[in-house]
């Protein structure tokens, strides 16, 4: 191991009341910002983790007497969750609704900023337009679809108008629709969300390698593809991870449309959840199903994490490369 | 402050005079000369005055407000404030607040289902103590009180019969064209179904969905689809248990309600799959439907000529029957069926108590069951069976119906653990329906899961409960 020579100057530098004062400045700042946010956590977040890891222990039945007095059962409740096999079709329906509407919300959100990101006029109306369907409540965008995809409604007519065929899928009705239709209906809710960070993303490009390619005579979708996207890689990872653990937890829509029907077509992690919980009150069995949930996200979040790192990595690797180049 | 003194030997000529005075051919007893309502006035007025809070369905809620008026004017007691919660949402909120132990409501308008659970719970205050202080009593039709009792206590006074009839297209059924197409098709007579395969006949052979007429109208989706199968299967004489609380639906009896269940669908929309309340009831008052077992206040929306082009065109009955057990037998259903529940961690749970006895007497209900726009309260007690404003709404042929089904009525499994029978049930019922389950083993699965729920809860409690859920079954096999 070695140890790098420090000169005695700096040493005397550091250790003078002015450089100490300050580092103790700075501690201070640091922990008079972090100390709330800790002690807040401990007292609203700690405890209900507490209470649910000691449900996820404790066999308890609300018909049965105090909560306190539950039977510890040791991890009988996580291998009766991990082999329950309606547990398991509700994290692959949760997996593939996440992900197809993550997919959607980034393809239709990239495609509104891309078109938004360069100022015109009457650029702030189209930002308001697009944006509305976020601010649009879950249970009103159930609602509202419930009203307009039944088979003979007013989607299917406008749709068989226009091509001309007759056109008659049941959205809500048939098993093999039914989570597409929910998904469809999430991407139409929470696109704009893609779309305000790729927007910003795409805003916050630097000019001058733009100009620069234009310059050597680059054409437009070389820019884009060489440029833009490569630089905007780390936003649209941040766009993607955020939308897909959103999309993860979606309840009011799947829930105010469907109630995880027709069949179990659309009973997804959270319907799940929520129906052991409160329709069949096994709390024991809801909080250990939340705990699994919630190792699970941790994991797509450190994962996530660490692909964000890995861009921002390549992305510093990259400017060093352009301004050792430059300055050659 | 003054004393006043009764003096042992007043007090026992006083008591011998009025007991004199009681005798007296032609007066009327002192000791019950006052009506029910009078009495719960007078027990309330003991309890003191306050506002008590609530949660219930402003549908449910609206027609009451009148008659809470007048029990405030007499009493002063009213209803504060509510939250307006669906009574489809009701139980989960309900045992949310049991899990709390929490005071916030006073009374709970609910599905009476959920006695059991809730009881279980300890979050139901017990109403026999009111009810005998104001000599109360629940005069509903047949025997139709013991769905508000939870062994052999009372939980509960009921505001909503809400009891399956009988629809049947009598413009349809009466036609000439379809009474020649129905009798050369099946071999007999186009007439009113008596057991659940005419039914399935009738609508299939009736139907043109080319002029968007469907046969059926009963609900096949996930949460009211065994709504519809307990009243088949019951009336093949089924029952859910055994003694031991073993389930008992994987029978002769479960397999013909399963198949009578899933042959609706020949007669039904495409997308009956997933339609609940909001989609049926428009269909069935706009004339889409042949026939249906459907809650009794469709019958006040058919027959309401500001809101229906069919006033006139329906017949009301029974619900069909079975003959599968060897010998007729027809079962009705109520569920949900709304009642009023008082909290027992309530600090004004005597008010709320008395409050509800004033809202559940048969006289005091009828302008509730009988308000024309807000419909959901359906008519339950004896008086509104005689009761001009009652039948106004109605028609006569439907109050004789609601009265007819009244009297073979049965619950869905009327136990602790309520909504978990039936989420599982309803679940593989839909899954079979849309073809995600083979229909052999949806009660094989459904078995399997109502072990499980019986051992959760505890089996030896569900058999302590077993009497109680007997007790609401109906005791005749045909109406009298």
């Amino acid at each position: 191991m070695s140890v790098a020579a420090v000169p005695a100057a700096s040493v005397d530098l550091q250790r003078s009341p002015r450089a100490l004062s300050r580092r103790r400045a700075i501690r201070w700042f640091r922990w008079s910002i972090l100390g709330p946010l800790i002690v807040l956590l401990a007292v609203v977040l700690m405890p209900v983790l507490l209470l649910q890891l000691y449900f996820s222990f404790h066999q308890w039945s609300v018909y049965l007497g105090s909560w306190s007095e539950a039977e510890y059962v040791g991890l009988d409740l996580f291998g009766e969750v991990l082999t329950d096999p309606r547990f398991g079709w509700a994290v692959v329906r949760s997996l593939a609704f996440a992900t197809g509407s993550t997919i959607g919300c980034f393809l239709v959100g990239f495609a509104l900023a891309f078109l938004m990101y360069k100022p015109f006029r009457g650029q702030a109306l189209y930002y308001t337009i697009f944006i509305l369907p976020m601010l649009t409540v879950p249970v009103v965008v159930a609602y509202t679809a419930e009203m307009l995809l039944y088979q003979s409604g007013p989607i299917n007519d406008l749709i068989s108008r226009i091509t001309g065929i007759e056109f008659k899928p049941m959205w809500l009705t048939d098993p093999n629709f039914a989570l597409m239709t929910v998904m469809l209906l999430e991407i139409w809710n929470w696109a704009p969300f893609s779309f305000i960070i790729l927007l910003a993303g795409l805003a916050a490009i630097p000019k001058e390698p733009i100009e620069a390619a234009e310059i050597l005579g680059a054409s437009r979708w070389r820019i884009f593809w060489e440029v833009q996207l490569p630089l905007l890689r780390p936003v649209i990872f941040l766009a993607l991870v955020l939308r897909f653990l959103e999309a993860m937890a979606e309840f009011p829509k799947t829930w105010a449309l469907l109630q995880g029907g027709p069949g179990t077509a659309t009973e997804t992690l959270p319907v799940y959840i929520f129906l052991t919980t409160w329709q069949y009150f096994e709390i024991s069995k809801g909080a250990v199903m939340s705990y699994i949930v919630m190792v699970m996200m941790i994991v797509i979040v450190l994962f996530a994490i660490r692909l964000l790192r890995r861009e921002k990595r390549s992305l510093d690797a990259m400017y060093g490369q352009a301004a050792r180049e430059a300055a050659a | 402050m003054s004393k006043s003194y009764i003096t042992r030997r007043g007090f026992i000529e006083g008591g011998v005079g009025l007991t004199i005075a009681n005798l007296i051919p032609g007066t009327p007893p002192l000791a019950v000369a006052a009506s029910m309502e009078e009495r719960t006035v007078t027990a309330a007025k003991a309890a003191g005055a306050a506002d008590v809070s609530g949660m219930i369905w402003s549908p449910y809620f609206v027609p009451m407000q009148p008659v809470i008026a007048e029990f405030k004017k007499q009493t002063g007691i009213g209803v504060g404030g509510v939250q307006d919660i669906s009574i489809f949402d009701a139980p989960q909120r309900a045992m949310a607040e049991a899990l709390s132990r929490s005071p916030q409501f006073d009374f709970i308008h609910i599905d009476s289902n959920m006695i059991p659970s809730l009881a279980s719970a300890g979050y139901l205050e017990p109403l026999d103590q009111y009810m005998k202080q104001a000599d109360f009593k629940i005069e509903a039709v047949a025997d139709y009180a013991n769905f508000m009792t939870y062994k052999g206590q009372t939980y509960g006074i009921p505001t909503d019969g809400n009891v399956h009839i009988q629809y049947v297209r009598k413009d349809l059924i009466e036609d000439p064209d379809n009474k020649k197409k129905f009798a050369d098709k099946h071999g007999k007579e186009l007439k009113f179904p008596e057991v659940w395969e005419d039914d399935l006949k009738i609508q299939q052979t009736l139907m043109d969905p080319s002029k968007d007429l469907y046969g059926s109208g009963n609900l096949r989706n996930r949460a009211n689809g065994p709504t519809w199968w307990y009243m088949i299967f019951y009336s093949a004489g089924g029952f859910t248990f055994d003694d031991d609380m073993n389930p008992t639906l994987d029978t002769p009896a479960g397999q013909y309600a399963v198949d009578i269940y899933l042959q609706d669908k020949k007669g039904a929309h495409p997308e009956s799959a997933g339609w609940g309340t909001a989609q049926m009831i428009p269909r069935i008052s706009q004339g889409h439907v042949v026939s249906c077992q459907y809650w009794d206040g469709t019958a006040r929306l058919n027959e309401n000529p500001a809101k229906s082009k069919l006033r006139g065109k329906w017949l009301y009955g029974l619900v069909p029957g079975s003959d599968f057990s060897g010998k007729r037998i027809h079962r009705s259903i109520s569920s949900p069926l709304a009642a009023l529940l008082i909290n027992k961690y309530s600090p004004r749970k005597a008010q709320a108590a008395y409050l509800a006895l004033w809202l559940g007497s048969g006289k005091n209900s009828i302008p509730i069951v009988s308000d024309p726009v807000n419909t959901f309260n359906d008519a339950w007690a004896k008086e509104h069976m005689t009761a001009p404003q009652v039948i106004d709404a109605y028609t006569a042929p439907a109050i004789k119906a609601i009265e007819t089904n009244f009297q073979v009525v049965s619950p869905p499994t009327y136990l602790t653990g309520y909504l978990e029978f039936q989420d599982t049930l309803g679940k593989n019922l839909s899954e079979a329906y849309v073809g995600q389950l083979p229909a052999k083993d949806v009660l094989k699965k459904t078995q399997d899961e109502w072990n499980a729920v019986v051992r959760r809860i505890g089996r030896s409690k569900l058999k302590d409960e077993l009497a109680s859920y007997k007790a609401v079954m109906p005791k005749r096999n045909l109406p009298a």
